[in-house]
């Protein structure tokens, strides 16, 4: 049951990836794309944890870890470079 | 078996909240608004999976890291919603139709340092005048 139901997980995170990919493609300002990709990076997270359990290998988590920090420096990065005008 | 019951109502309920935040992100009128949608949903909702999981895995080492997630995406969420307010606000991103800011804080900056550079300009006009 909850093997099925995990299943029905990871596809209904994917459509809902592929959705916000519409505002992520014409969004009036950069900001609601920076948005709409930081939506997107909690649910590929989210897949990564799930398929961790599915496939009973659990270092998957680690990469999910990692994932998360390199998303947030590369938000933080673009943000810095909209305030400022540089990044360093 | 029971937890198996109860790891599936936090699954559900979990989804339930990111769709919400992905339906807010594409209907809401604003930058500022659909940004908060990504805040509270988006935290709301992994963090109901992420609780889900750790009733499913139930190993110390396991658990442990995914409580690191919970409590890295707990942090850094509000940290990039913070930074993108302050970004759109510094950039004048324009609001939706009907709403009013109370104290507006960069404009009654920009006025005051205005009122400076004149008042600086009339005492040297002044100055050289005499």
């Amino acid at each position: 049951m909850i093997t099925t139901l995990l299943n029905a997980l990871v596809v209904g995170l994917i459509v809902i990836s592929l959705v916000s990919i519409i505002r992520a493609y014409g969004g009036p300002s950069v900001l609601d794309r920076v948005v709409a990709i930081n939506i997107i990076t909690t649910n590929v997270v989210m897949i990564i944890l799930i398929f961790a359990y599915l496939e009973n290998s659990y270092y998957y988590i680690d990469v999910a870890f990692v994932f998360v920090l390199g998303a947030f420096i590369g938000t933080l990065c673009i943000l810095k470079l909209l305030r400022e005008g540089h990044i360093i | 078996m029971i937890i198996e019951y109860i790891a599936a109502f936090f699954f559900i309920g979990g989804f339930f909240f990111l769709a919400v935040g992905v339906i807010g992100l594409l209907r809401l009128p604003d930058v500022y608004t659909r940004m908060h949608a990504m805040g509270k949903c988006d935290t709301l909702g992994a963090g109901m999976v992420l609780f889900g999981l750790m009733l499913l895995i139930f190993d110390v080492t396991n658990i442990t890291k995914l409580i690191l997630i919970l409590v890295m995406i707990a942090t850094i969420n509000p940290i990039i919603t913070h930074l993108i307010a302050k970004t759109a606000y510094n950039r004048g991103t324009p609001m939706a139709e009907g709403s009013f800011l109370i104290n507006d804080y960069v404009a009654s900056q920009r006025r005051r340092r205005r009122r400076k550079l004149q008042e600086v300009a009339i005492e040297e006009g002044d100055e050289t005048g005499q």
